[in-house]
This record gives C-alpha cells, sequence and structure tokens, in this order.
C-alpha cells in the first residue's frame, strides 16, 4: 500500500519545529530516521495527518563527551554511532549493541532518537538505555526536560514524551574505565527483531569479587526489563557458574513475554534467563574471567 | 488468543452486576468508545477508536450481552472491524463476592485479523491484555465514583 | 498536500520532477524518472529490493519519501554497466556465477554489494553472508550471490 495524504512541514530549526508540534503536535508525528514510522504509514496503521521532517536539522547530529560519558543529538544515525571510535570507548555497550540493529541501510537512516522513541519492546536501543541509566532531554515550545531512562518507556510503543515533545540529547553517564560490557541477543535471522535481547556491564574489582553489575533485558515485555534482583545478587561476590547460573533463572519472575509465531512467551521466558547467563559470560571473560 | 483476569472491585456485587450491564458505564469504560447505541435486545452498535501510539484505527462493530445469570455471569460479545483490520471476542464475565466487594473475573477467546495481526502479531497479546485491563479498571474506577 | 518539486541527480544525471509528500523515493525514481531498475519488494524495508546508494550509502528507498531527497545524489543499478553496455565487474561476476535467476531482488543486492565491497575490500564468505543478509532472494538460495560477490571482491579490489 502506499501513505495515505499528509501535510509535510520541514523546519529549517529546533525552535520552528517545536513552534510547529506545539500548534499541532496531536495530529503530528515527528519523521526522524523513518525506518520505523514508514512502514507503519506504507501499512497505513499510521496516518498522522502532519509530519515533521526533522532531517534538516543538523544541530541535533552529534557526539561529544560529556562528564566522563557521551552526550548524543537525538538525530545521530546509528551507522555513525557504529562507525564512531568514541562511543567505542565511552559508550562500548552502545556499540556492541548498533551492529545487531537491522542491517546497514537501515541504520544508514534510522536515528538514536527515533529508535528509543519509537520504543519497540524488542529494540536494542532502548535497552542499552536502561542498563545504563541514561537520561533523555526532551524539549517543548517554551522549555526542556529530563526524563530518567526507567521513566520514559512506558509499554508497547509507548513513552512518556508528550505530543508537542521533540526528544533532542541523550546523555550517557560514565563507564567505569575497567567495566566490560556485552550485548547478546537471539532472533531468528540476523538483523530480525530479537526475540530476547541482554545487555551487561560488569566490574570485578581487585580482590575478585564484582564491584557493579548491571542487566537489561529487551523482547520480554512491554517495555525494557531492569533485572535488579539479579544485579543484587551479584554484586560483591566472586563470579562462579553456580552464582551466575541462580542470577540469570531470577530475571524469569520480571518478564511477561510476548507469544507469536516466531516464540512462545515460555521459550522466551527461558531464553531471558539463558542470554542474561550468556550476557554475563561474555562480559566477565573479557576481564580475563573464566568460570 | 485466550485471555485471562480479575480484578477485584470495592462495591456489593448487585452494583457491579448493574454497572456491567449499564450502556452508558460500557461507553465510557470501553476503551475508545464514542458511541454506544443500543439496536435493543441488549445488542448494541459501537464505534470505538483504540490504538497505540502511532497505530490508531476506528472500529465499527456491535456489543451484545447475553447468557445473563445475575447476579453471577454473563457473556460480552464484541465484533468490530476497521482499517488496521477485525476483532471478535466473546467474554464470559463472572462475578463473585470477596471481602472488600466483588471479583470481576473474565474468559475470553478473542480474534484478531487483518493487517495488524500479521504486521503487530508480537505485540497482539500484551496489548490486548492491556486494552482488557484498561476496561476492566475503568470500570472499577466509575463504580469507585457511583458509590 | 499539493505536490512539491524535486531535484536530484541519479547516476550523475539530473532529474525533476513533482511529487507529492507522500510519494516513496522508489515510485519517484521508477515513476517520475521512468527508471525501472530499482523494484518495489515489501514496502516495508525489510527484503531490500528497493535499495540504493543516496550520497554513496545504502537506503531503502521504500523507507524514504522523495520530497526527502531533493538535493541528494543517488545511484541506482541503472548507473552499473558502462554507457556503452559493458556490464560492471560485479555484474559480469553475477552472470557467471549464476547470481541471479528472475532478478527482481538483484538491483538491491548489486547496490549492497558495491558498497559492501568499498567498505570490505576483501571479505570472508562468513562476511559477505551478513553483509547481503538484509536482501531477501527466494530464487537462488544465496550460493551464487555469495560466489558472485566473492569472485567480483579482487575485481574491484585490483588497482586500474
Amino acid at each position: 500500500m502506499k501513505p495515505a495524504s499528509f501535510e509535510y512541514v520541514r523546519p529549517g530549526s529546533l525552535d520552528e519545529a517545536l513552534d510547529v508540534l506545539h500548534e499541532r503536535g496531536d495530529d503530528a508525528k515527528v519523521l526522524a530516521g523513518g525506518q520505523s514510522l514508514v512502514p507503519m504509514m506504507n501499512f497505513r496503521l499510521a496516518r498522522p495527518a502532519v509530519l515533521v521532517d526533522l532531517n534538516g536539522l543538523g544541530d541535533l547530529a552529534y557526539i561529544r563527551p560529556a562528564n566522563g560519558g557521551l552526550a548524543l543529538g537525538a538525530m545521530t544515525r546509528q551507522r555513525t554511532i557504529e562507525k564512531s571510535a568514541v562511543v567505542r570507548e565511552r559508550a562500548p555497550l552502545l556499540a556492541e549493541a548498533t551492529p545487531l540493529i537491522g542491517h546497514v541501510p537501515i541504520r544508514t537512516r534510522g536515528t538514536i532518537g527515533g529508535s528509543l522513541v519509537h520504543a519497540d519492546p524488542a529494540a536494542e536501543y532502548p535497552v542499552v538505555m536502561v542498563a545504563l541509566d541514561a537520561e533523555f532531554t526532551l524539549a517543548r515550545k517554551g522549555g526542556t526536560r529530563r526524563v530518567a531512562a526507567a521513566d520514559f518507556f512506558d509499554t508497547y510503543l509507548s513513552t512518556t514524551i508528550g505530543p508537542d515533545e521533540i526528544l533532542t540529547e541523550i546523555r550517557m553517564p560514565s563507564v567505569a574505565p575497567r567495566a566490560a560490557v556485552a550485548f547478546v541477543e537471539i532472533s531468528r535471522r540476523h538483523g530480525d527483531f530479537a526475540l530476547v535481547a541482554a545487555g551487561t556491564v560488569v566490574d570485578v574489582d581487585g580482590g575478585g569479587r564484582i564491584a557493579e553489575a548491571r542487566i537489561a533485558l529487551g523482547g520480554v515485555g512491554p517495555r525494557p526489563v531492569r533485572a535488579r534482583t539479579a544485579e543484587r545478587m551479584l554484586v560483591g561476590q566472586r563470579p562462579t557458574a553456580a552464582l551466575l547460573a541462580e542470577a540469570a533463572a531470577s530475571v524469569m519472575p520480571d518478564t511477561d513475554p510476548p507469544e507469536d509465531i516466531h516464540a512462545s512467551a515460555e521459550y522466551r521466558r527461558e531464553m531471558s534467563a539463558v542470554f542474561t547467563r550468556r550476557a554475563l559470560t561474555a562480559a566477565l571473560a573479557k576481564l580475563g574471567v573464566q568460570l | 488468543m485466550k485471555l485471562e483476569g480479575s480484578h477485584d472491585i470495592s462495591a456489593p456485587r448487585q452494583k457491579v452486576w448493574e454497572a456491567f450491564l449499564d450502556p452508558e458505564v460500557l461507553r465510557q469504560a470501553l476503551p475508545g468508545c464514542e458511541r454506544l447505541e443500543a439496536m435493543g435486545d441488549d445488542e448494541y452498535k459501537a464505534t470505538m477508536k483504540i490504538g497505540v501510539a502511532a497505530v490508531k484505527g476506528t472500529f465499527d462493530g456491535k456489543v451484545k450481552l447475553s447468557d445473563k445469570t445475575p447476579p453471577e455471569s454473563y457473556r460480552m460479545t464484541v465484533e468490530g472491524s476497521g482499517g488496521p483490520g477485525f476483532v471478535r471476542g466473546s467474554a464470559l464475565i463472572s462475578l463473585s463476592d470477596i471481602e472488600s466487594g466483588t471479583r470481576v473475573s473474565y474468559s475470553a477467546d478473542v480474534q484478531v485479523g487483518g493487517l495488524i495481526a500479521g504486521v503487530g502479531q508480537r505485540m497482539l497479546g500484551g496489548v490486548t491484555k492491556m486494552m482488557a485491563d484498561k476496561f476492566f479498571g475503568k470500570m472499577g474506577e466509575l463504580l469507585h465514583t457511583a458509590a | 498536500m499539493a505536490t512539491m518539486t524535486v531535484s536530484l541527480t541519479i547516476n550523475g544525471v539530473a532529474y525533476r520532477g513533482e511529487a507529492e509528500p507522500r510519494l516513496l523515493l522508489v515510485d519517484f525514481i521508477r515513476e517520475v524518472c521512468q527508471l525501472t531498475g530499482t523494484h518495489v519488494g515489501c514496502e516495508h524495508g525489510v527484503c531490500g529490493a528497493c535499495t540504493i546508494l543516496m550520497n554513496g550509502e545504502p537506503v531503502r528507498s521504500c523507507l524514504t519519501f522523495a520530497v526527502q531527497a531533493t538535493g541528494a545524489e543517488l545511484s541506482t543499478v541503472e548507473g552499473l554497466a558502462a554507457p556503452d553496455g559493458t556490464l560492471h565487474p560485479l555484474q559480469e561476476a553475477f552472470r557467471e556465477h549464476h547470481g541471479l535467476q528472475c532478478g527482481f531482488c538483484t538491483p538491491g543486492v548489486l547496490m549492497t554489494a558495491i558498497y559492501f565491497l568499498r567498505e570490505n575490500p576483501a571479505p570472508t564468505e562468513r562476511e559477505i553472508r551478513e553483509g547481503i543478509a538484509g536482501s531477501l532472494c527466494r530464487c537462488t538460495g544465496y550460493e551464487g550471490i555469495v560466489r558472485a560477490i566473492a569472485a567480483a571482491a579482487p575485481v574491484l579490489a585490483a588497482p586500474r
């Protein structure tokens, strides 16, 4: 099918874009990379009356060091993130997750902001943000506000962004220099939406005990799941295969996985534990810890 | 797909029974329901605007209440079609007394077809459950304010 | 909404046409510019048949509106062969190694491969398979495609 008609606006500045949303926010949809929105429009599942194209806002695409971590403009292309040495250095979990998003042609247009606001429950970036406690800047006419990733993702394809707001910046905190990351996922084919995805950051101190553990899961509920029970089990302990198995099993009750032709809910629930364990094992291996 | 669940409402069973059969209450509780027109014989014509985020559609259809065993149980059948697809559901709604009021249990069989079913398959179960939760949650809210 | 003027270049040639905002870039290329080499497959970005290069990078032309591409330099499959019809080495390799049967996915595969080999001039077989994973082929089972790209790689990498 072809998209339904819409009014097309291409603002030349963020202020202009915010003005349009202030007027027409309820009928308007923001167009970033278009890799998730345009398919829905092509199916006529989404029929916004107004499309506000942000692709003219070059100012919203940037990758900058900030407070030991990273600040990314919402319009930064996923492919740019994929190739960035700064991202590899300061936000390694983001670097590791990015090549798993679709395929190259998707990533050349897809943006980090678009992916986050689209909030597909099986997408990689929301998982990364929840794992790292990232912070988002939302702008509207007359002001901005900051929202923590944990408070941003609501349910399927829904976030707490208002109809008159635009996500402008993503702030990722610094990662302990010693920490290792791993992002793993399972899908039927390379590039498909993940059935289950797991992102982790692990830090082990000089005494061989886990100093920090962050685990987030995607595809197992309406929004990313932060596995805090598992994290608490791990911190302060020496990593062993038994400990990892126990921590991995503890994520399952926090999941509410969907069911479709690709996998049952039960399978996804099992995989949430399997991939938590695999992610932790992979991260620990990078620290030279063999279990 | 099969959906099952229950909601506890802090209101006496008779009041809950009446509310669940009151089209005016149902209209306010059914997600996105803009119109619920009585056609007689416990059958209503409905217009519902439902969706998640950018995926919104208007569904035109029917709501029928049947198999009434007051104040214990009844069957609600919903049928609607619109741009994104069609929905057909039949739910057995049972009421039982609990200490704080009434427990409303539902056991439903829902079929979703058309475009949303194909494209949105992996979110369908979750979204449908969310809609059901919204409906029962709103019913509880309305009964609370009425009480 | 009323139409807007779209001006862009395709394979070095300037094109100018009118487009409703809702007109997809792939449809502009095919119907307004009359270049039907680029194909419409799934219309939701999954099959890869519509893949072209926009300002040198692979893009799903079914997920871009024509009005967004004004001012861009596009490369489509029609630009691969030389003006006298001599096949591009990649096309030659596809011909020799049976990299196509019905040809429907082929333009998208070729444009993806052009970019892929530019980024990775000496790929392993595994890398080639991953590199074309975004293009779905119903005919070949991908073997001929992989062989063709593997054969073309050294030819394209060689200094000319």
